[in-house]
């Protein structure tokens, strides 16, 4: 048995996932085998149904793997999750309407003993770097969509998570919209030191924002390939035209097609 | 707001003056248009009394129902004010028993399974079959009254708060639990607030449905209150007191409602705003 490295942010051995339902079981992961390192920024790309959010629900303890083992930050998702290590952005902003930019940024801090970790921002400062200063007695109904999205981001970060698991953040989003808050995703990323898993469906995406791309077949959800990223750091919107760019969306391509 | 945020809105004076004009205009629409409609009712009222000669005991006219609201004004507060208690107190009591038990029944499925039944089956039972069940039960006081009040707004409340509980974004309790939230952290800060629309949407039935208890609760055995005197003129076929009693229930009844209205404006900002 593989010991987890302790610079490993999460850590896969042999995990899968099976559901139950009325018509049988449906294995959604099968034999996951991965190592996160710490501080990394990778991308889980794959078609639907391939398990990829499945995959980043096990490391948030949101589901329970049925078989194999996972480590979150050198323990189990669950206790990560209690010692307020995991941020999580969903696809919906999950904002609640009753209450104002702010006081929703600061609903981590309210609940499940509500302490932040040493190094975590504060509330003011976070609506401050994903742009929003000024917004703090804004409701969520007065946001557009990338604001509100903006505002789960900053929830995501005020306890000062080791580990930020994004599930298609931006897949509701225009598509300007979410090429502007790629670019930012990718600065909050260098100014925080937060390691980051990223769901997504889309190719350019995948490849702009990770250091590895991490493609998943489906039916069962198992690990196709891990692609390294050699984009060089920091990224612009622009370097999507270069010819290293295309080469490699044109791999993830190719592969995604076969998944 | 405008003040308060940078880049997004800038001060515009003339449109915004153009849009408070708007705005006034749209407000006095939505009151002067109702009262046009009852003016134009009213008269029609009073002019058919004259044209199909109806008698005083069959329909009075307005004009005489206006007098009898004036010169026995005070016999018809005298009246009014236990229905109203009446009504107010079978209102807070029903509504909190109603709160209460479906708190208990999203906090245990099992409650709700075995209860609910029951309470659709009393609720099947008739209003008029339940006010003297209840006299027999609590006497010929204010307290069959407060029953009936009770029980009427009992139900809708009931069905519109287990399901305001419930009926919550799957995305809201799973950011709860990556918050390792306890579930009275869930309760209070996610099933309550979703819930507090769902709330009002049934408290503003129960504000009108409670004094129609309270009126009914008191025509089975009572010599005070706004159902007193509603049979009392009838027997007497003093048709212009039943109709000012009525209009003076109506008028209670519409002003309990505005007051319900009013507090859900005031709670449920976030959720009216973007509605209208």
């Amino acid at each position: 048995m593989k010991q987890p490295l302790p610079e490993a942010a999460v850590f896969c051995e042999g995990v899968g996932v099976r559901f139950t339902t009325e018509r049988g079981t449906v294995t959604a992961l099968e034999n996951i085998d991965l190592t996160i390192p710490r501080g990394s920024f990778l991308t889980l790309l794959g078609p639907s149904g391939c398990g990829k959010s499945t995959l980043l629900r096990v490391m948030a303890d949101l589901i329970a793997p049925t078989g194999g083992r996972i480590t979150v930050l050198g323990g189990t998702p669950a206790a990560a999750r209690l010692k307020r290590e995991i941020g999580f952005v969903f696809q919906d902003p999950a904002l609640l309407p009753w209450r104002t930019v702010l006081d929703n940024v600061t609903l981590p801090l309210e609940v499940g003993g509500g302490k932040a970790l040493p190094g975590a921002r504060a509330p003011k400062e976070l609506l401050e770097l994903v742009g929003l200063a000024g917004w703090e007695n804004a409701f969520p109904h007065e946001l557009s969509g990338g604001m509100r999205q903006r505002v789960a981001i900053a929830r995501a970060l005020v306890s000062g998570p080791r580990l930020l698991l994004m599930d298609e953040p931006f897949g509701a989003l225009d598509e300007i919209t979410r090429d502007r808050l790629n670019e930012e995703l990718l600065q909050l990323w260098e100014t925080t030191g937060t390691t980051i898993v990223f769901v997504t469906h889309s190719i350019y995406e995948a490849a702009f924002l990770g250091q590895q791309v991490l493609l998943l077949a489906a039916r069962p959800g198992r690990v196709r390939e891990l692609v390294p990223v050699t984009l060089p750091m920091p990224r612009h919107l622009s370097q999507r035209e270069t010819p290293e760019f295309t080469t490699l969306a044109g791999h993830l391509r190719r592969v995604l097609e076969t998944c | 707001m405008a003040a308060q945020v940078p880049g997004a809105f800038v001060a515009d004076t003339e449109a915004a003056a153009r849009y408070r004009a708007r705005r006034r205009y749209l407000a006095g629409r939505r009151i002067l248009l109702p009262v046009v409609a009852v003016l134009v009712l009213l008269f029609a009222w009073s002019e058919s009394i004259k044209l199909f000669d109806i008698k005083p005991f069959i329909a009075p006219s307005p004009q005489a129902v206006a007098a009898v609201l004036y010169e026995r004004f005070g016999i018809l507060m005298t009246n009014l004010l236990p229905t109203a208690i009446e009504s107010v107190l079978g209102f807070a009591l029903g509504n909190l028993a109603a709160i209460v038990v479906a708190t208990v029944f999203v906090w245990r499925k099992t409650v709700e399974e075995a209860m609910f039944p029951v309470a659709v089956m009393i609720n099947s039972i008739p209003v008029v079959a339940k006010a003297p069940i209840l006299v027999l039960l609590l006497g010929n006081g204010m307290e069959p009254k407060i029953a009936v009040a009770a029980i009427i707004c009992f139900f809708p409340t009931l069905v519109n708060m287990t399901r305001g509980l419930r009926d919550v974004r799957p995305e809201q309790i799973e950011l709860m639990h990556v918050l390792s939230a306890s579930p009275g952290e869930v309760f209070l800060r996610i099933r309550v607030p979703n819930a507090l629309p769902y709330l009002f949407s049934a408290l503003k039935i129960a504000a009108s449905t409670a004094v129609i208890g309270a009126i009914v609760g008191e025509w089975i055995g009572s010599t005070q209150g706004i159902g007193a005197l509603i049979l009392q003129a009838t027997f007497n076929f003093d048709s212009p007191l039943l109709y000012a009693t009525i209009v003076v229930g109506s008028i209670f009844s519409a002003a309990f409602f505005g007051v319900i209205s009013l507090v859900e404006r005031r709670m449920l900002r976030w959720h009216t705003a973007h509605k209208e």
